[in-house]
């Protein structure tokens, strides 16, 4: 049985209020960080989400998205002193501008071949990040990046207490305005193209059009968290464009169930916990990465449509991914 | 241009190139045969590599380097079928099949990479050379090993064309690729071809970690790179056609010979990565490629 919409209105909003207590009742830096982090991963997976699962867009470079945020904002604030919060805003702008590069060749592409471009892409940008190592840093990261400031506060003698507001507003309003995108007309034909390619493109949904804006959309969100992140961590390493922060996002967006947006959000929370967790055991710091592999296919075995799917009991018969990420294939 | 450049990014070329073709021929095959995309093949490299370094190398086993290649054939099969049993098998039925396998067989890549980082840990390692020395090839001195890689690459390539097309298994792959249901309605036994195809790839990837392995040093993320060219090169020959796949490797290692020696290491695969997304713009099955099936 679906909750009822009214319902649904009560529980998010006792969570924004939990989300908005818990540096009062947490005062630990660790644990704060770790709610920090796992915010940024929640916009990335939920984003991430509007392309792959509402869309049905196979588009494997969105950790590039984010890697575009992350040294964009970090070269613009670094190198040309300009404010982080504008810094933030640019490394937004850049991963769209990029994914609307990307969007030409991938809306052309049929079936396998969009997942091996965007693939091939975001080698093509991490090859430009290391090639560029008098500015980026090359494969040693790049370092001391600015941080916040508002006038009167600092942010580093707070103990986290103010980045933790400003990475839940991120995610809050990064929520609100994937549910309005995946809700508004423009959503229900990205829908309606992932579900029925032929049918929508028959009914004069501009099939093209519609992908490029959804890519540069879900990127739009992601750079201004990888813009976020690199601005709160103060450093940006290649690392961001790893097979393994790709595979862990991934298994956010898996776990939480495609097309569901609230579910890639509260994986994003829950893997991030459970990863970090395990990486304070001895000798699991690479194991996690293995642990959330062996996750990933399980979720795939059992459960495709996500965690999410055991609590709403529709699913009958053979469980698929049918029409969930269908889209071009 | 003297006729000592040429020579030189012919050679190197031709080095990229065979290591190029064995990798994505490997991939190509299972493309062709099952309709999938392996994306753990450049971590089944790594781990041929590996296991080969354990049972050659004094810090190992040391029991020389024929063993070590023996042990890391038998390895791999036992991977391959591991693989197509575990993350494969279970989503033949499956209308995503595609796009559930891409996600399954990175996630194996991960599990691979790590696991090959727990058990032999991130230090530098180095296989011996099947030959050691120095040969002279045209104009350009390299590593024995390297003109071996050069001679062998071919050899194996011309060994896997001959048997898929003439013996039984490979024509049966090649009927089973072109239509499943009519092959198993032949009497084919679709499922076991689709282990065997699992099982020579994994091999074939083996054999260019240990081939290369003495060339490169090992670390976990050894196939990495491999794997991504690997890939650039079946979107470039159009997947599904092993010729074209090996006509677009050698084309590719020739190219990036040439773009490394004259623009430089750094910005060599950006502008190879670059050529992909235009040539994909006005051709979007691949330089050669036909239609994807």
């Amino acid at each position: 049985m679906p909750i009822s919409a009214q319902w649904r209105g009560w529980a998010l909003a006792a969570l924004v209020v939990v989300g908005l207590l818990v540096p009062f009742f947490i005062q630990d830096t660790y644990l704060r960080h770790l709610f920090i982090i796992s915010y940024i991963y929640g916009v990335v997976a939920a984003s991430w989400d509007l392309s792959l699962g509402y869309a049905g867009v196979f588009n494997f470079g969105h950790v590039a998205f984010f890697g575009v945020g992350v040294y964009a904002t970090g070269l613009t604030a670094k190198l040309l002193g300009i404010d982080p919060w504008i810094a933030i805003v640019i490394g937004g702008v850049a991963a769209s501008a990029v994914a609307a590069v990307i969007a030409l060749p991938v809306v052309r592409l049929q079936g396998v071949y969009v997942v091996l471009v965007t693939f091939a892409f975001s080698q093509l940008i991490l090859q430009l990040v290391i090639s560029q190592s008098q500015f980026t840093g090359g494969t040693q990261g790049m370092v001391r990046v600015p941080t916040l400031r508002l006038p009167g506060y600092n942010f580093l003698r707070d103990y986290k207490f103010g980045y933790y507001y400003v990475a839940f507003a991120l995610l809050v309003l990064t929520t609100i305005c994937l549910r309005r995108i995946v809700r508004s007309d423009f959503g229900l034909s990205l829908k309606a193209l992932r579900d029925n390619e032929d049918y929508g493109v028959s009914r004069g949904i501009p099939i093209g059009l519609q992908r490029l804006k959804v890519l540069v959309a879900s990127a739009f969100f992601t750079g201004i968290a990888g813009g976020f992140y690199v601005v709160y961590l103060r450093v940006a390493s290649p690392e961001v464009f790893d097979f393994s922060t790709a595979s862990l996002v991934l298994s956010m967006v898996l776990v939480g169930g495609t097309s569901s947006i609230y579910g890639s959000i509260f994986a994003a929370l829950g893997l991030t916990f459970i990863s970090e967790g395990l990486a304070n055991i001895n000798g699991l710091g690479e194991g996690r990465f293995m642990l959330v592999a062996v996750a990933m296919v399980i979720v795939l075995l059992f459960l495709p449509k996500g965690l999410a799917s055991l609590f709403t009991l529709k699913a009958r018969g053979r469980p698929s991914l049918e029409g969930k990420i269908s889209g071009k294939f | 241009m003297t006729a000592d450049t040429i020579s030189a990014i012919i050679v190197s070329g031709l080095v990229l190139g065979s290591v190029y073709a064995l990798m994505a021929s490997g991939l190509s095959m299972i493309w062709t045969t099952l309709g999938i995309f392996n994306f753990a093949h450049g971590a089944l490299m790594t781990l041929g590599a590996y296991v080969a370094w354990t049972i050659s190398n004094s810090a190992g086993l040391g029991l020389g380097l024929a063993a070590g290649i023996a042990v890391s054939i038998a390895a791999l099969i036992g991977a391959g079928i591991l693989i197509e049993r575990i993350v494969v098998r279970p989503f033949y039925d499956d209308r995503d099949i595609l796009l559930i396998t891409v996600m399954t067989t990175l996630a194996t890549m991960i599990f691979l990479e790590k696991g090959i980082q727990l058990i032999w840990g991130a230090r530098l390692k180095q296989l011996p050379p099947i030959i050691a020395g120095k040969v002279q090839l045209f104009r350009t001195t390299i590593s024995a090993q390297e003109t071996l890689i050069i001679v062998v690459a071919p050899l194996l390539l011309g060994a896997l064309w001959l048997f898929l097309r003439h013996s039984r298994i490979g024509r049966g792959i090649r009927a089973v690729g072109q239509n499943p249901d009519a092959a198993r309605l032949i009497g084919i036994d679709v499922s076991r071809l689709f282990i065997t195809t699992f099982a020579m790839s994994a091999v074939l990837a083996g054999l260019t970690g240990v081939l290369l392995g003495s060339v490169r040093l090992l670390t976990p993320d050894f196939g990495d790179e491999p794997l991504v060219k690997a890939l650039i090169i079946v979107i470039f020959g159009g997947l599904g056609s092993l010729s074209g796949t090996i006509v677009a490797a050698y084309l590719m290692g020739i190219v990036e010979a040439a773009l490394t020696f004259f623009i430089g290491i750094y910005w060599a695969p950006s502008i190879v990565f670059l050529l992909l997304i235009i040539v994909l713009l006005f051709r979007p099955q691949g330089l050669m490629g036909k239609v994807a099936r």
